[in-house]
């Protein structure tokens, strides 16, 4: 039996379309995308910031599918336009944490020795400073030129100011998100990689002279790609939150915008009153991410060569 | 061995002094100050004020003093909106509220979230897996604002022997521990599910069940130290942010913790309280990392090179 090569990622494609619960996880996702980055443009989408006092605190009925807020804007509206906030800080932002983090642990626990002490001592220090008081400082420096780089943007692309800065002001949002979240996968990957580097088939690659680099990114990470799938999926609910505490602390979405954590963290404040304006946004949000995590272990089975022989 | 601890301790201490050092700098650095009210206060009072703190001093005289008394006095200084406040007071009053809270539900997370990773990489992909996964998924997914309340609306309603709020009798830690610990089973579940099926297709599991050992064995005995590495090089950091307090769940169920402090000294200004808990929020860091790095060194023996065997 003559069996054509695959590279890495065809192998997992094959064995990822067989996963049922992966590709169910995948089309969930893709509806709830689209959903939420089309959606807003059918016309019988409401203004997702339109107040209108007469119609406050409804239930769901034919006008309003999932009711209004007190101050009688559309939730439907709000939790679409709240998902692409949450959807872009969920792939930019993780993606950001993630990049740093692998690249930084991988390489502090592949050199060991003095350049691992350095190096993660460094994010013992930063994992360490005052959170709130680096927010507070952050959010100082960086107001004029977030502000100066919308300005620009608006020219460049003569696009309206309500469409452009609910997505500008999200820059700051994801370089603070971006440069908390790597810590611990550093250190996730650090072991892993420690583990890893001690094991006979990088022996083989160092007796064949192998470059460092080269030993590292084909042979070393492809092994520890599991742990970085799961803890990256673990890290997006944990970073669309923090962005609805980040925003409370007037880092990235100003209100009247919306979010799924900042209409979720509305809906718990009115949870007796009116439970379904915290409903309908944790639905959305939880399905997102229970897709996502489905997705992500579907991913970490395919892409482990060893599983395929089961 | 002792040489690594020993190396570590060292490194430990220039670590916390880079991080007092640089937290006494930032919290200098924000807008507003603590000598400001609501209320408008006369300029000598501000005046007066300052110079009983020593902060009309230059800052490299105010940061020698913060460090000599830190050091050969072992004082991190006072409170500057309450006179007479230790801020030693302040971490010794919050702090074993915050512990006894922390290690529940650090207990919690490991009793609930070990084992079901293990039994759901045991049993992959069948209806044990899903099922381990999807309550493991409930705790990230929800978080703990929304678990917080919902755990204290059902237990206020059904079990009428716990308190929904407060820290005066015994089962009291019950509801905040378990809203903590379950955020934290779902990350040890779904990380310790990735390590264990890492593990079990090696060559040496292969070899041990070769030699016709009984899985329960196999899993609890080999597979189980490689497939732990993830999840304790979670725990480490997790463990020092679990024991001093978290701000969502000592506001929603009134617990005297260490956790408010951290948010309210950023918003107060209170500089010395900030320096404070930085100090021994950094001080547990280290400690943590140092006992997750020995943890590893024991699970796993090819990483016993690293700690000095």
């Amino acid at each position: 039996m003559k069996k054509q090569s695959n590279s890495l990622w065809q192998d997992a494609w094959q064995r990822l379309r067989y996963n049922r619960a992966a590709m169910v996880s995948l089309w969930i996702l893709i509806a709830i995308i689209l959903l939420c980055f089309v959606g807003p443009f059918l016309p019988f989408v409401q203004s997702p910031t339109a107040v209108n006092l007469a119609e406050s605190s409804r239930s769901p009925s034919w006008a309003h599918w999932f009711g209004t807020d007190p101050l009688g804007r559309d939730l439907f509206a709000r939790v679409l336009y709240g998902g692409q906030v949450s959807l872009l800080v969920g792939l930019v932002a993780t993606s950001v944490a993630v990049i740093i983090g692998v690249i930084y642990g991988a390489i502090a626990g592949y050199s060991g020795g003095y350049v691992d002490d350095l190096m993660m001592r460094l994010v013992d220090i930063l994992f360490a400073l005052p959170f709130l008081v680096l927010v507070i400082l952050f959010s100082l420096v960086v107001d004029k030129p977030a502000a100066e780089f919308t300005n620009m943007v608006i020219e460049v692309t003569n696009f309206e100011r309500d469409r452009v800065a609910p997505i500008t002001t999200l820059i700051p949002l994801f370089i603070a998100i971006g440069s908390i979240g790597w810590l611990t996968i550093a250190r996730i990957v650090r072991a892993q990689v420690m583990a890893v580097k001690k094991q006979e088939f990088v022996e083989a690659a160092v007796s064949l002279g192998l470059s460092r680099t080269r030993i590292l990114m084909r042979h070393i990470l492809p092994n520890v790609i599991g742990p970085i799938i799961i803890y990256t999926t673990l890290a997006v609910p944990g970073i669309m939150l923090l962005e609805s505490v980040l925003s409370f602390l007037g880092l990235g979405v100003k209100p009247p915008n919306s979010s799924w954590g900042s209409l979720i963290k509305e809906g718990a404040d009115r949870m007796e009153i009116q439970w379904l304006l915290l409903f309908f946004p944790a639905i959305f949000f939880s399905t997102t991410l229970f897709a996502l995590n489905f997705f992500g272990d579907g991913l970490r089975d395919a892409l482990d060569p060893k599983s395929a022989r089961d | 061995m002792l040489r690594f601890i020993l190396g570590r301790l060292l490194q430990g201490v220039i670590t916390l002094w880079l991080l007092v050092t640089l937290t006494f700098f930032l919290v200098r650095a924000m807008p507003g100050s603590p000598y400001l009210d609501a209320k408008a206060v006369p300029a000598h009072i501000i005046e007066r004020m300052m110079a009983y703190t020593g902060a009309d001093r230059p800052i490299h005289e105010q940061y020698a003093r913060y460090f000599v008394n830190l050091i050969v006095h072992q004082d991190m200084g006072d409170l500057i909106k309450r006179d007479g406040v230790k801020v030693s007071e302040v971490i010794a009053e919050s702090f074993p509220v915050s512990l006894v809270l922390g290690v529940a539900s650090m207990a919690i997370a490991m009793l609930v979230g070990i084992p079901a990773g293990v039994i759901a990489a045991v049993r992959k992909n069948t209806s044990i897996d899903f099922l381990c996964l999807a309550v493991a998924m409930v705790g990230i997914c929800l978080p703990g604002f929304v678990i917080g309340p919902l755990l204290a609306v059902s237990a206020g309603l059904g079990l009428e022997s716990i308190n929904v709020a407060g820290w005066s009798s015994p089962t009291d830690w019950i509801l905040p521990a378990l809203t903590l610990g379950m955020i934290n089973a779902a990350y040890l579940a779904r990380l310790s599910r990735g390590g264990m099926l890492e593990v079990l297709h090696q060559d040496y599991i292969r070899t041990a069940r070769a030699k016709g050992l009984d899985e329960t064995r196999i899993v609890l005995r080999h597979a189980l130290r490689g497939g732990l590495i993830p999840a304790v090089a979670f725990l480490g950091p997790a463990f020092a942010g679990m024991i001093s307090g978290s701000f969502v769940i000592e506001t929603i169920f009134q617990v005297p913790g260490m956790g408010q402090h951290f948010v309210n000294a950023a918003t107060d200004r209170e500089f010395f309280l900030i320096q404070g808990l930085v100090l021994f929020y950094g001080f547990l860091i280290v400690v943590a990392n140092l006992l997750a790095d020995l943890a590893q060194a024991a699970l796993n023996p090819r990483l016993r090179q690293s700690v000095g065997h």
